[in-house]
């Protein structure tokens, strides 16, 4: 239940984050980041070989490479649609899953078990039968990032609902409001906070699925990339897919605040 | 204290059912609600009350705490079926939520996510106003509640009074023959609330819907209403049922050191001290 977030330290977040970034925090952050990779670079030259741990201007110098032969889009665009596709999907399936069960209680007590085993299984286990199943294409990835992401749409829209103040539907109620207004004016509003937190921590996840999916069986993709990488011990080629990878979530959560912000005014 | 005695039973008597000449907006008749208790045994709240409101008459309900006050509303409004007795409002009995029945609660119960205008809306939308004076109904009531300037303020901009004053806003919006008011200002600070009472007042005495009033400030009950009755504790009977014999438009502070005030306050503390 740890990844089920309440919506009202979601948008605290999100504020906070907003007025560090408008504020004087970014050079900071920026400095603390570049003193960090110098760190890097030096101890690569002095405290150990960077045939173990690379150092950041191979790396850069790999990122360009392979930016320039258009590899980097090919992976990166291969991870995304992954990644993408299994997150959207997730939401489609979930958000309505997690209505209709915090709208039918009994029906819910009954799933809770079946919800909760799956939730709680490692769902990075079921990659090699996911590629038995679907094939080492795009398909297999696509599931994997839906499953490791759908529990979270289901938990939070519940969460979300369950927390609807009863006076608010009190209310509606005794003035005698119809089922589509109440629907509309207070039960859709109210959950478009836990929809919006469980993309901001469905990307991470979504990203894992893929990655490990591809990890398992495919030709290529970031996670391809990684594994093919190591398995040639070619550290500078780990820790590039990596970088990218950090910065895809870093970017995609930056998004996700971006469009928190724009819908939620109320807060 | 023979000057109270003898007030109490001047009152008690003939107001319970008083004979006006329109028929009552509201009326419990022998009202009883039990709740189920976890061990399967039955808390008894309510136990037998009859009361009748007026047409365009403001009551007002006085008692200890958990003595079932605001379960009265709830039964009046259709969200609590009663588990004897009859509740009927404009002569019909109640089964769901009435029409033109409006709900006010001590929480301001307000959607987060609509403006002031917006919550306000609400009412207007619900209500019996046709869609084309929603605009006009809503500008009036900002100006009449003293929105004016935060009708596009979110709901959480806005301090504890001026947050009860859109609720109220959306109770007139819905233009209820009936106002259900379960301790609406209990939450505010006392100078908040008494400026929301006179508020109250001024709106009342203009457009005259009949309300009840629930409360557990004596002094408030007096100020307001025309008419206050006294219930016991859990379960709650009626202890007394008084008329307010203080003419309006009612002058909040004078009317603090009137006579009529004074005894009346003190006769119900002494109903609610004594032992039920």
């Amino acid at each position: 239940m740890a990844l089920t977030r309440t919506p009202s330290d979601a948008p605290d977040t999100v504020i906070r984050r907003k007025s560090s970034w408008s504020s004087s925090a970014v050079p900071a952050q920026a400095a603390l980041i570049f003193v960090l990779l110098l760190l890097w670079e030096l101890a690569s030259y002095y405290l150990y070989n960077p045939f173990w741990g690379s150092r950041p201007s191979m790396i850069a110098e790999r990122l360009w490479e392979l930016a320039v032969s258009g590899h980097l889009w090919m992976h990166t665009s291969t991870t995304l649609q992954e990644a993408g596709a299994g997150l959207l999907l997730a939401a489609l399936l979930g958000v309505p899953a997690g209505i209709g069960l915090a709208r039918a209680p009994r029906l819910a007590r009954l799933l809770d078990p079946v919800i909760m085993g799956l939730y709680g299984l490692p769902r990075v286990a079921l990659a090699p039968l996911f590629i038995l199943w679907f094939g080492i294409g795009l398909f297999s990835k696509i599931m994997m990032s839906f499953t490791m992401v759908l529990f979270i749409f289901i938990l939070n829209v519940m969460e979300g609902i369950r927390t609807i103040d009863q006076d608010q539907l009190d209310l509606m109620k005794s003035m005698r409001a119809g089922r589509l207004y109440v629907v509309w004016t207070v039960l859709l509003p109210a959950i478009v906070p836990w929809i919006l937190a469980s993309f901001r921590i469905g990307v991470g996840l979504a990203l894992i699925g893929a990655v490990v999916g591809e990890l398992i069986g495919s030709n290529r993709g970031l996670g391809w990339y990684v594994e093919s990488s190591g398995g040639q011990l070619d550290t500078t080629g780990v820790f590039s897919g990596l970088v990218v990878l950090m910065i895809l979530a870093m970017v995609a959560n930056y998004l996700i605040g971006f469009i928190e912000r724009k819908i939620i005014k109320w807060r | 204290m023979a000057l109270m005695t003898s007030q109490r039973e001047a009152k008690t008597g003939p107001v319970v059912a008083p004979a006006y000449a329109s028929p009552p907006r509201a009326e419990l008749k022998g009202l009883r609600i039990s709740f189920p208790l976890p061990d399967m045994s039955m808390l008894e709240v309510i136990s037998g009350i009859s009361m009748s409101v007026a047409e365009g008459e403001f009551v007002a309900v006085v008692g200890p705490s958990g003595s079932g006050k605001s379960t009265i509303l709830r039964a009046l409004c259709g969200l609590l079926k009663p588990s004897g007795g009859e509740v009927t409002v404009d002569g019909k009995p109640v089964s769901g939520p009435p029409p033109g029945v409006g709900f006010m609660f001590q929480k301001d119960a307000l959607l987060p996510w609509r403006t002031v205008a917006g919550n306000i809306r609400i009412g207007a939308e619900l209500g019996s106003v046709p869609a084309d004076q929603h605009e006009a109904r809503i500008a009036s009531l900002i100006k009449l509640l003293r929105l004016e300037g935060f009708e596009n303020a979110w709901p959480r901009q806005l301090s504890g009074g001026m947050r009860q004053r859109v609720s109220l806003g959306r109770l007139l919006a819905y233009q209820p023959s009936l106002m259900l008011m379960d301790e609406p200002f209990g939450a505010l600070d006392y100078q908040t609330k008494i400026a929301m009472g006179r508020e109250l007042l001024s709106v009342w005495e203009a457009e005259r819907r009949s309300i009840i009033f629930v409360t557990h400030d004596i002094e408030e009950a007096v100020t307001l209403a025309d008419r206050v009755v006294v219930f016991s504790a859990r379960p709650a009977r009626i202890i007394a049922d008084y008329k307010v014999d203080i003419p309006r438009p009612r002058h909040l502070r004078a009317m603090r050191s009137d006579p009529v005030f004074t005894q009346l306050t003190e006769a119900i503390w002494s109903d609610l001290a004594m032992p039920s």
